[in-house]
């Protein structure tokens, strides 16, 4: 197969406000994710209704989305930290099987 | 799955317990803003974390998380009645807008005599027992058990904090800070005599972490799972200055973070109480507080208003039963609300009406337009201006929509010039004029030899000997010139100024603005900022763009006068930036291909408003065109005739300005305040503000708005998508919805949300003020910012804005932007709009829109 050398790994990925997302990338540092990726100013539709992406002046209003990769031994921290933190918010997580070519970024 | 996926190994539990007690934390924190330095004093909104509450049910846990007020108390509302300030119309309508069912209710019979539901309402607003202070119900174990602990928990809090996040404003430095702060505090903690031996012993222990820490502390006090927030977040709202601060702090570096914070104050509280032998157990079953003082009965509260209304001896216990039942309805602590309302009403439903009948204007070539910043005091400047001549005005945010991070000819740290909603996009830096490299090097040699000569006396000062030295140096010195500066303030700040001059002779500068924007950026700029002003057509010989900032010696809170839309900072290199952009002869070219066609002989010329003073100084005059010189002249004479008549104007309020002043007096009096050092009301800042205007001038032109009002140009035919006005909506008014709540909470509450009175003001590490030597550093603005003695300058309401555009328009942007969905929805902020002059005002409602109440009706019966 062509994963054959792949490692398989965790993709967290989360939607908070611009306001809520320092408090997210620390839950991912703390818990030991060696990286992430972040997309500002995305737009979408949900249960709070349309929400606008990119705004001209305003870098915070705007929903933003954080990328992690972390291996399964991570996994438990970071929802431990994550989960209580979107109760409190309208922010959503998806969790995902990824598979990485280079496995060693992410340990 | 894929044969060669790895193993899943086991989670580590030790892991998985931090990563729940950082967000315990993070969920503590969240109920604070984050507070700005004091060198960028940014307004913000000490609940802005509630603003997905209602507003009044936010106010309510603020009460109870801080015990914090949220509104005036009932007395200062009952006081604004009998002064006639509120008006029974005004409770009415508050009544009907926030408990139509209790006024649509049948009649009350008491003693032979019915009343309308309004009537009995209306006299238990005025005559009602008010409601009892709000208390701080959740608290740290040791405020419950032993207070004395508490105490020293602050008292070590506010010295270690000041000593770490001073910002080397002091002459001794905290040792091991780059370590961070948990690093440092644990290893000198422990050498602190002044704290019982048992503790210093049970700090030498402490762990290498300060998760780890704040675990074990949480542990050695009983401190279950589930009581962890709550007890987090008493620690939180003891000293609620300290945690904004280092919640702004932990987002911009990793030295502190709130959980360090916590980690300390938990480490000494729980060290404290084990060395005083209390068992853990009672303080963890320990009950939380509660206040003794209780709201008045509705049983009680009918009794009262029978006896008000005479017919307390012949209502029988069936009548009170049923008044009691209504009153039951509208509890104690909503009464505040009703009154908030009414003061609004009365304000509000005046402005709308006299915007409701727009001036005439005549048809004119305007010598001049000028762009001001949306600040509430550049509303008197634009008055007297345009009195003063045949000038056209615009309103816009005083950044110019240049978000630059600007390097000064003089070098230093580059400063960001933005609203705080931004970070800086493009890099600007002033440079020599064409010819001018010799004059700019000299200039830079004068402000090295002032920079130089400053450090080395504040270096004699704080070093250990050497203030002895200086004393017999200088101090022969010093007493006069201290005196001469307290009693000759303005010739003393004149003479000074001419010093500095002489010293650093400015050389002629331009910015470079090729290097900071692309020709992409620059074309974009201009189509936004042109646009949304509404100036697309009929320019001027000379287009003003001017921004603002005020001059004020001595004050920790210079941040706060200036503009809000530059961080705090003076906008003068925005404007100059903006105006050399739109001079540049590329973009014009460019810009008319897309539609915008700039006249060849108009030009633009920054300027910058001086609050304090109220002048107004022309910029970069240099490179105006030798063509367009006759003009400039005529607007610096007309420039100086607003100038005088708004000083003249704002005397009338200055605490002890001259009564009776010529314009010349007052101009005098507003120079000498700005220098006076010893002056602890400079000017009143954005006082007063209480609206924010989207529209065009013709809205307002003509009418004195007091300097009440943030004014932002609109042309709803000009933005026909919209984009335009979601801009406006998304950013300039959430600039000033946080000025707006900066400057309520700091009035309604001055020792929790704002600083309290400068008399007992102590700067501290050059971040913030204390109140005295210790304690919590102090939130939000001074009283002398907000009040003159015992009578408020700011009436603390909440902002109405105001909206000429379509009304479908303005819904479409309310539903895709969540934020303005809580504003508006949650009675953070009103809305009232028309779609043109024509068209009667309507409120933005839950229900969609509706007539402006009572002002509409009263226009509709003319």
């Amino acid at each position: 197969m062509i994963r054959d050398d792949l490692t398989r790994m965790t993709k967290v990925e989360v939607v908070v406000s611009g306001s809520e997302a320092h408090s997210v990338r620390e839950i991912f540092r703390s818990t030991g994710a060696t990286g992430f990726t972040s997309l500002s100013g995305v737009s979408g539709f949900g249960h709070g209704g349309y929400h606008q992406g990119r705004l001209l002046f305003n870098d915070q209003a705007t929903l933003e989305l954080l990328i992690t990769v972390v291996p399964e031994e991570r996994v438990d921290a970071l929802l431990a930290g994550l989960k209580p933190l979107l109760k409190e918010s309208s922010g959503v997580m998806f969790l995902s099987e990824t598979f990485v070519s280079r496995p060693e970024y992410f340990r | 799955m894929s044969p060669a996926a790895t193993t899943a190994n086991a989670a580590d539990p030790t892991e998985v317990e931090r990563a729940s007690l950082r967000t315990d934390v993070s969920l503590a924190g969240s109920i604070l803003s984050r507070a700005w330095p004091l060198e960028n004093f940014i307004a913000v909104n000490p609940l802005g974390a509630l603003e997905d509450m209602e507003f009044s049910a936010a106010v309510k846990k603020a009460g109870e998380a801080l015990g914090a007020r949220g509104t005036l108390s009932e007395e200062a509302f009952r006081a604004f009645h009998f002064e006639g300030r509120i008006l029974d119309d005004h409770l009415l309508e508050a009544l009907e807008s926030r408990h139509s069912d209790l006024l649509s209710g049948p009649r009350i019979e008491l003693g032979e005599t019915w009343f309308n539901p309004a009537e009995l309402l209306l006299c238990d607003l005025l005559t009602g027992r008010p409601a009892p202070p709000p208390v701080r119900t959740n608290t740290m174990p040791s405020e419950r058990i032993y207070p004395q602990v508490a105490e020293i928990v602050d008292e070590q809090t506010s010295k270690w904090c000041s000593a770490f996040l001073d910002q080397d404003s002091a002459g001794w430095r905290m040792p091991g800070r780059e370590q961070g702060f948990y690093a440092a505090w644990s290893d000198l903690a422990p050498r602190d005599r002044s704290l019982p031996p048992a503790v210093r012993e049970a700090l030498r222990r402490l762990p290498g972490s300060a998760d780890q820490a704040l675990l074990e502390a949480l542990d050695r006090m009983g401190i279950a799972r589930a009581q962890r927030q709550s007890c987090l977040q008493a620690h939180v709202t003891r000293m609620p200055g300290w945690v904004a601060h280092v919640r702004w702090r932990e987002e911009r570096s990793d030295s502190i973070d709130l959980l360090a914070y916590l980690a300390m104050r938990t480490t000494y509280e729980s060290c404290l109480i084990e060395a005083i032998s209390v068992k853990a157990e009672s303080i963890a079953s320990n009950k939380e507080t509660t206040s003794d003082s209780r709201p008045e009965s509705s049983d009680e509260r009918a009794a009262r208003v029978a006896n008000e209304l005479r017919t307390a001896q012949t209502a029988s216990h069936a009548e009170l039963a049923t008044a009691s039942r209504l009153f039951s309805r509208l509890p104690v602590e909503d009464r505040a609300f009703i009154w908030l309302e009414a003061y609004e009403s009365g304000y509000r439903n005046e402005l709308l009406s006299r915007l409701g009948r727009p001036a005439r204007q005549a048809e004119f070539r305007p010598r001049a337009q000028l762009v001001f910043c949306i600040d509430v005091r550049s509303e008197g400047l634009r008055r007297h201006l345009e009195n003063a001549g045949a000038y056209e005005t615009s309103g816009f945010a005083g950044f110019f929509a240049v978000a630059i991070r600007f390097q000064k000819l003089a070098g230093g740290r580059p400063t960001a010039l933005c609203p705080v909603l931004l970070e800086p996009r493009n890099r600007v830096s002033e440079v020599a004029a064409a010819g001018a490299d010799q004059a700019a090097l000299r200039e830079i040699a004068g402000h090295n030899r002032i920079a130089g000569a400053e450090d080395g006396f504040h270096e004699a000062e704080s070093h250990l000997a050497s203030p002895f030295v200086l004393a017999e140096a200088t101090g022969w010195a010093k007493g006069p010139l201290a005196a001469a500066r307290t009693l000759f303030a303005r010739p003393y700040s004149k003479l000074r100024g001419r010093l500095k001059d002489r010293a650093i002779r400015p050389a002629p500068t331009v910015i470079d603005v090729e290097s900071g924007f692309s020709l992409e950026e620059r074309l974009l700029f201009a189509e936004v900022t042109l646009s949304m002003i509404g100036l697309t057509q009929g320019f001027a010989r000379l287009v003003v763009l001017c921004g603002h900032g005020c001059t004020t010696d001595n004050n920790p809170y210079k941040s706060a006068l200036d503009c809000g839309a530059c961080g705090g900072n003076a906008g003068s290199p925005n404007a100059r930036t903006a105006a050399t952009i739109l001079n540049g002869t590329e973009l014009r070219a460019t810009l008319a291909d897309r539609g915008i066609e700039i006249p060849a002989d108009t030009w633009f010329v920054a300027a910058s408003h001086d609050t304090t003073t109220d002048r107004v100084t022309l910029l970069d005059r240099h490179l105006v065109p030798e063509t367009h010189r006759d003009d400039l002249l005529g607007l610096v004479q007309d420039l100086d005739r607003a100038s005088a008549g708004l000083s003249l104007e704002r005397c009338k309020t200055m605490p002890g300005a001259p009564r009776i002043a010529t314009a010349e007096r007052a101009a005098r009096h507003v120079e000498g305040r700005a220098g006076d050092w010893a002056e602890v009301f400079p000017e009143w800042g954005l006082a007063g503000n209480a609206a924010f205007i989207i529209g065009p001038r013709s809205m307002t032109r003509g009418i004195d708005l007091a300097r009440r009002t943030f004014l932002h140009s609109y042309d709803a035919a000009i933005d026909t998508g919209g984009e335009g006005l979601e801009t406006i909506l998304t950013a300039p008014v959430i600039v000033a919805q946080w000025i707006s709540c900066q400057y309520y909470f700091s009035t309604v509450d001055p020792v929790i949300f704002g600083s309290g009175t400068k008399v007992v003001h102590n700067v501290v590490g050059g971040f913030g003020v204390l109140a005295g030597y210790g304690g919590d550093l102090k939130l939000g603005l001074p009283w002398q910012s907000v009040a003159d003695g015992d009578r408020l300058v700011h009436e603390p309401m909440r902002l109405l804005v105001v909206v000429q555009a379509p009304l479908d328009r303005i819904d479409s942007i309310v539903g895709r932007n969540p934020l303005l969905q809580d504003l508006f929805g949650n009675g953070w902020l009103a809305l009232a709009a028309r779609a043109s002059e024509e068209e009667p005002w309507m409120r933005h409602t839950e229900s969609g829109w509706q007539p402006w109440t009572r002002t509409e009706e009263q226009n509709d019966q003319r």
